[in-house]
């Protein structure tokens, strides 16, 4: 494995973004912040900027309205770039699928790597789902 | 209790003197702390005056809903934990009412989204644009409207896709 | 010279809940006007309550926010209980007394944690999310989920409160008093804080009553007015506790409201426990609600919640209105952030409440030289806590 693809998968940078969601995964996305958790001992921080990440953490489900501004903000981010979609608002729609202003899913906008499921997953299970997108760079042809 | 009761019909009489009683069409008192009136469209403004003028200084909010009857606007004012609530109809062919803005700056944004997703328009509003649906949103798509389903709602969204 | 500049601040946003847009008109240094532009997140929810059940609603109320989830649960529940005309044990009103007081402990400690990174005070805000470990933790024994504890049910609460739960819950309310205490006198002593936020984001009296503001920021403005006290619901006739109010008017009196508004609830929680009655914790009901209006409202972490139901005789209902606290404050808002400098902007708009930092892409347009540049929510940050060392 090169020297640069060791340094992506030792310290990948998050975005975080809410896409209209009731904000449960948004918390515990920030609670692996805490000292609790500590997602930074795994070389990961939260950023604000799309250019600056590698993995997008997306939550919520995709309303109409925020649709556009995603899919700018994924194209903004550079390559390699990964998406986990975090909930099942994010999957599939969760509580709200049927209703008119949401999408059934993330992967309607976005192409998905890896979903975690809950309603809020734990963050031990964000922290898994993460480690498993880079298990799957790390092991994919260089 | 029916000196809380008695408080609450003093108000309503108070109203009535204000507004007239042929205008106050109905009121009901189900419990402590709720009164509910009915009130014709045009003494709206005399009423919520009234009522702002009473005490009744905070506004919850304002709902909007269809009724049996056409458009039924309602405005949720508070006084020290006593709600009363204002109906109001409204005929869905001319669905207008006048804003209340000039009593209660704090209605500005309940009644932008009762006229997004209801299509009531309140004359005199500053600034009626949307507030909470998407820009593209179709003209004429009133989501709260019974007629306005939600099949009916996606498939005007995919036609215009 | 000065010129208006018109910067709109983007709905992205690495948080939650309305993520917001406002266009700001500024002159220099200083806001001059602001107008909301809301939706991000609107989900239709109000349509979707009309086409389920009562009890499939419930879990749909539950998710309309994250944090405040029980209030609105038990804003629901009451609601369809008095359209139904029955009255819950008093055992399950004491237990949704202690979930809804455990989720302002709660919020508050997450409120004061975003408060302190808006400021740029990273130590306070990791101490106060490390504290609020614990009382997720009691929910999460109380409820099994710590986020979305779906505690309530239509006819009562769906746990019961054991003695080990409860002995828990002491000791665990005990530690988060005394933990706020200690924030609380760094909040009123430290200078940094104090610069940032005394004479910050003033929303006069009666201010904050025509704009109809609800909550910690109308109490924060000497405004004594909680629907605990004025509207009791639950088990609240029965508990004793103060209303806390502030005159300050700015973000260190909303500050200092909630600190103390945390250890009142600690004080409830604990007389909660120790009177909790015996007895039944639901009563079955039918699934159908009778004809009935009704208005329900509940005081969420973040102010005054406020449901209206009408019912018509079947198991679906016929209108749903929710009006959830933040959109209450939003024009209190933008009275507060006219006349204020560009840096305080951050930490004017968290100290609503409105769920975590609210504005990420912010975009700088210059209408003379038509030029337009990108500014980061964590760059405007940074330009806060700059722009105050300099002065």
């Amino acid at each position: 494995m090169g020297l640069i693809k060791w340094a992506r998968t030792k310290s990948p940078w998050l975005l975080h973004f809410n896409s209209g969601g009731c904000a449960g995964c948004d918390i515990e996305v920030v609670a692996t912040l805490n000292p609790r958790f500590d997602i930074e001992r795994f070389g990961m921080l939260l950023k604000g900027s799309p250019r600056h990440s590698d993995i997008l953490v997306l939550t919520g489900p995709i309303t109409f309205q925020i649709k556009d501004r995603l899919k700018r903000i994924y194209n903004q981010m550079p390559e390699p770039k990964f998406v986990i979609a975090i909930g099942s608002c994010a999957i599939s729609g969760g509580v709200y699928r049927g209703c008119y202003n949401v999408h059934e899913g993330a992967d309607e906008v976005v192409p998905v790597d890896v979903y975690v499921p809950g309603c809020p997953p734990k963050p031990e299970a964000m922290i898994d789902g993460i480690i498993k997108v880079l298990r799957n760079y790390k092991e994919a042809t260089p | 209790m029916s000196s809380l009761f008695k408080d609450y019909r003093d108000i309503v009489e108070r109203l009535k003197k204000e507004i007239g009683s042929e205008n106050l069409v109905g009121y009901e008192i189900p419990r402590p702390r709720r009164i509910w009136f009915s009130v014709r469209r045009e003494k709206l403004i005399d009423a919520i005056a009234y009522l702002v003028g009473e005490g009744f200084v905070h506004l919850s909010t304002i709902t909007g809903l269809e009724g049996e009857n056409g458009l039924e606007v309602i405005y949720h004012l508070n006084k020290k934990g006593l709600e009363a609530s204002l109906k109001v109809e409204v005929p869905v062919k001319n669905p207008v009412l006048p804003t209340i803005t000039p009593i209660v700056p704090g209605a500005i944004l309940y009644e932008r989204e009762v006229h997004e997703l209801l299509g009531v328009v309140f004359s005199g509003h500053p600034n009626l644009s949307p507030l909470i649906l998407p820009e593209d949103w179709p003209e004429g798509v009133y989501p709260l409207r019974k007629e306005w389903t939600h099949e009916e709602i996606k498939k005007k969204l995919l036609r215009r896709t | 010279m000065s010129s208006i500049i018109k910067i709109p601040f983007g709905p992205q946003h690495p948080s939650f809940k309305e993520p917001e847009n406002f266009m700001f008109k500024v002159d220099g240094e200083y806001v001059v006007d602001v107008t909301p532009r809301i939706g991000y997140a609107h989900r239709g929810i109000e349509k979707a309550l009309e086409n389920r059940t009562y009890i499939q609603d419930l879990y749909l109320v539950e998710r309309i926010c994250g944090i405040c989830s029980h209030a609105h649960t038990t804003c629901y529940t009451q609601a369809v209980e008095e359209a139904l005309e029955v009255d819950v044990p008093p055992r399950a009103k004491y237990i949704r007394t202690i979930v809804t007081e455990l989720e302002r402990i709660h919020n508050h400690y997450y409120w004061l944690g975003i408060v302190a990174h808006e400021i740029g005070f990273e130590t306070l805000f990791m101490y106060t999310w490390r504290d609020r470990e614990i009382v997720m933790d009691l929910l999460e024994l109380l409820s099994g989920n710590r986020v979305q504890y779906a505690m309530n049910m239509i006819g009562g609460v769906r746990r019961d409160i054991t003695p080990e739960i409860s002995s828990e819950i002491m000791k665990g309310v005990t530690v988060l008093g005394e933990r706020m205490e200690y924030h609380k006198r760094i909040c009123s002593d430290e200078r940094t804080i104090l610069t940032r936020s005394v004479n910050v984001g003033v929303l006069k009296t009666k201010d904050a009553i025509s704009h109809c503001a609800v909550g910690p920021t109308l109490r924060a403005s000497n405004v004594k007015r909680d629907v605990r006290a004025d509207d009791p619901y639950a088990a609240y006739d029965e508990i004793p506790f103060n209303v806390v109010t502030y005159d300050g008017c700015d973000v260190a009196s909303r500050i200092a409201t909630r600190c103390d508004e945390v250890i009142e609830s600690v004080e409830i929680i604990r007389y909660a426990l120790e009177h909790l009655p015996t007895g039944s914790i639901e009563v079955i009901v039918s699934r159908v609600v009778p004809q009935a209006e009704v208005v329900s409202r509940v005081e969420a972490p973040r102010g005054e919640n406020i449901h209206y139901l009408r019912s018509n005789g079947t198991d679906k209902p016929t209108r749903y209105k929710v009006r959830a606290p933040t959109l209450a404050n939003l024009t209190a808002l933008c009275k507060m952030l006219i006349g204020g400098y560009i840096a305080d902007i951050p930490i004017v708009i968290a100290g609503i409440d409105p769920c975590f930092c609210c504005m990420d892409r912010l975009i700088f347009v210059d209408v003379n030289n038509d030029e337009t540049w990108d500014w980061k929510g964590e760059k405007l940050r940074r330009y806060g806590i700059k722009w105050y060392k300099k002065q």
